[in-house]
């Protein structure tokens, strides 16, 4: 019952003008950013931290804050419209928010049901981290490498929930991506690894480049199969059917039915992920969708099913709330954004840590009261935003309607271009069309992302394999596990090293 | 005997980056030297890859059917690798809108001349204003940074 009252009078401090302005603001910017495929929320909070320099702490932190909330949401957009995620995270929505999107021809419903889920998903997170974040934080701490070893096994191993009809392929471009992460600075003992002699491989492939490139070129490339097959016809449709509009964005009754469990589900499940160092939404969106994959979805999952939307969208957005657990009770970022976050903090005279929410228990309690706002006002702005006038780009669709050209690009939005403004990549490794699906995981794409994060790098690999001209993308989950792995080998082998490390 | 296409080349060469990782993972990174060495688990990825490839190959000899090529993929690849080329010789920023110009008018051939107007200032304003400007990229010069 204290921390409800806290969480009023930290409504108290949030609920002024300037701090609601400000919550409204970071709301529309994060998601503009989130939005863009590429910056993703750590450059989004990092580009717009100068702006918050002149508020106060409250003020500028519920600002960063709800730009940082809103971020996860605009993510979702590229990945629904355009097959493109606007971070990591979102990677997991595109499995079935764009084949829901232009498949099913429900793009507004897609956009809406990754708002509400996400809405579900943050408000879980919120809950679980006003009345037990500092004890989450705890017990995150307690995770040493022998759990998150663990943790991380399970999810690679969990390949085979995901792998589909051919396990052997899967594991190629698993194995593939997992080493392609493992290029650069050697997270231990700092030598590089696999550079090849090249300086620009010393710090790894970056993840965004790599998954916008990849997945953007493979678009094309689709593209231009689809033009040549009735392409006067696919126009046609494409103008009739998949605009948006707001009758069309509004979700049945059943609809919500369906949402509702996996966002629950994932909800807590992204909370719990949240709270561990390193872990993140990434990681949360993935486990959530892993998860989903063992519940029964009306519609199998990426065919463009609700359920495989709202699970990893709940999942991360409530894994951003909970990141903010060991945030402000310990002083230590889950993410890279959070890292960027405490910089602001400290910036503004804060330390976070243990004596936080006593010495500042008013800056504490007006960030927390200021995320639920954040959610609300995402959620309200997402919605405005995800229904925009007829003349809008469509789901991805970009069609000249003479030429029927292709272009990789921006959205635009003019009477007679639809741009496919859709950069989906993927490694044309034998120049296999998509729907021809001969040799479906080594004629997609695999991805591979290495991130530095919080001074540790944390790598993931990723693959992508299409079934059917749908994309069905299976994440192997490599976030930490080498360096993790290593300390695992050497706690078995009683190297007191490790041991002193712990102490 | 069965005609080795795309399909059996690919785990093929997934095969041979396995052996080339595993191969300086052992070598050059090491394995283990009282403790994990840098190549320890690139290393035992790597051999699951080479056997995963070889387990691959030989399940794609069974399949019959073989991948159609389309001369329009192709030129998409092409489209790719020729902007990397003229981004060596002129910058990422200028290829980026003769590519545009390129595509528009010579293999579309006949988009009207306001469109293509539309979508470079498009571009522009995408490309300078956001990257360029705002979030201040660096964008190679290519040859023309000797000029600079």
């Amino acid at each position: 019952m204290e921390n409800f009252a806290m969480l009023f009078q930290g409504f108290g401090t949030a609920l002024t003008p300037m701090n609601i302005g400000a919550c409204l603001l970071g709301a529309v910017l994060g998601l503009v950013v989130g939005a863009m495929p590429g910056i993703g929320s750590l450059a989004g909070v990092a580009l717009l931290l100068p702006l918050t320099y002149k508020f106060n702490p409250a003020t500028a932190i519920i600002m960063l804050g709800a730009l940082y909330y809103s971020n996860m949401y605009g993510g979702a957009f590229s990945a629904i419209l355009l097959n493109i995620p606007g971070d990591s995270p979102a990677v997991v929505t595109t499995l079935d928010g764009y084949p829901m999107a232009t498949k099913r021809k429900r793009p507004g419903q897609a956009l809406m049901t990754a708002n509400t889920a996400s809405f579900v998903g943050g408000i879980i997170g919120m809950v679980i981290l006003t009345f037990m974040g500092p004890g989450l934080a705890n017990l995150g701490l307690k995770f040493g490498p022998s759990e998150m070893t663990a943790l991380l096994l399970i999810a690679m191993t969990s390949i085979s929930w995901l792998v589909g009809e051919n396990p052997v392929k899967g594991l190629v471009i698993t194995a593939l991506g997992i080493l392609l992460a493992s290029m650069g600075m050697d997270t231990l003992s700092g030598a590089p690894r696999y550079e090849f002699g090249n300086m620009y491989l010393l710090g790894g492939i970056p993840f965004t480049p790599f998954v916008i490139g990849a997945v953007g070129f493979a678009q094309v490339i689709n593209l231009i199969n689809e033009r040549d097959s009735d392409n006067e016809k696919r126009a046609k449709n494409a103008d009739k059917d998949t605009k948006l509009s707001i009758r069309g964005s509004v979700l049945t009754g059943h609809d919500l039915k369906r949402l509702l469990p996996p966002a629950l589900r994932s909800g807590f499940l992204g909370t719990f992920v949240g709270v561990l160092p390193g872990a993140g939404a990434t990681t949360g969106s993935f486990m959530g969708y892993a998860i989903q994959k063992k519940f029964k979805s009306e519609e199998e999952l990426g065919t463009g099913a609700i359920e495989g939307i709202a699970a990893s969208e709940a999942a991360n957005n409530a894994a951003a709330a909970g990141a903010f657990a060991p945030l402000l009770a310990l002083g230590i970022p889950g993410s890279g954004t959070g890292a960027v976050l405490l910089g602001g903090l400290m910036m503004w005279g804060l330390s976070p840590g243990p004596l936080l929410f006593e010495n500042e228990p008013e800056f504490c309690w007006g960030l927390i009261a200021s995320l639920f706002m954040a959610n609300l006002f995402t959620l309200i702005v997402a919605v405005c935003d995800s229904v925009p006038d007829q003349n809008s780009v469509c789901a991805g669709q970009i069609y000249d309607t003479d030429h029927h050209s292709g272009l990789c690009g921006g959205g635009v939005q003019h009477e007679q271009l639809y741009v496919w403004c859709y950069c989906d990549v993927y490694f044309r490794c034998g120049g296999i069309s998509a729907e021809q699906e001969q040799f479906p995981l080594c004629s997609n794409a695999f991805v591979v992302c290495t991130c530095s994060d919080s001074g540790r790098q944390y790598a993931q690999s990723i693959y992508y394999f299409r079934r059917k001209s749908q994309y069905l993308l299976y994440p192997a989950h490599y976030m930490c596990t080498d360096a993790y792995f290593c300390r695992y080998c050497r706690l078995l082998d009683g190297k007191t090293a490790f041991v002193e490390e712990e102490s | 005997m069965k005609k080795i296409g795309s399909k059996q080349l690919i785990p093929l060469a997934t095969a041979l980056i396995g052996v080339v990782f595993a191969v300086i993972g052992f070598t050059q990174l090491g394995f283990w030297d009282k403790e994990p060495k840098p190549g320890f688990f690139p290393s035992i990825i790597a051999i699951v890859l080479v056997i995963a490839s070889i387990a691959a190959f030989f399940q794609t000899l069974k399949e019959e059917e073989q991948p159609n090529y389309n001369k329009n993929e192709l030129m998409v690849i092409g489209g790719g690798l020729s902007l990397i080329a003229g981004t060596f010789l002129v910058g990422l920023i200028p290829m980026v809108f003769l590519y545009v110009l390129f595509w528009l008018k010579v293999i579309e051939k006949g988009t009207p001349w306001k469109d293509i107007i539309i979508i470079e200032l498009i571009v522009a304003v995408i490309v300078l204003g956001v990257f360029a400007g705002w979030l201040q990229v660096q964008f190679p010069w290519g040859m023309l940074e000797m000029l600079r």
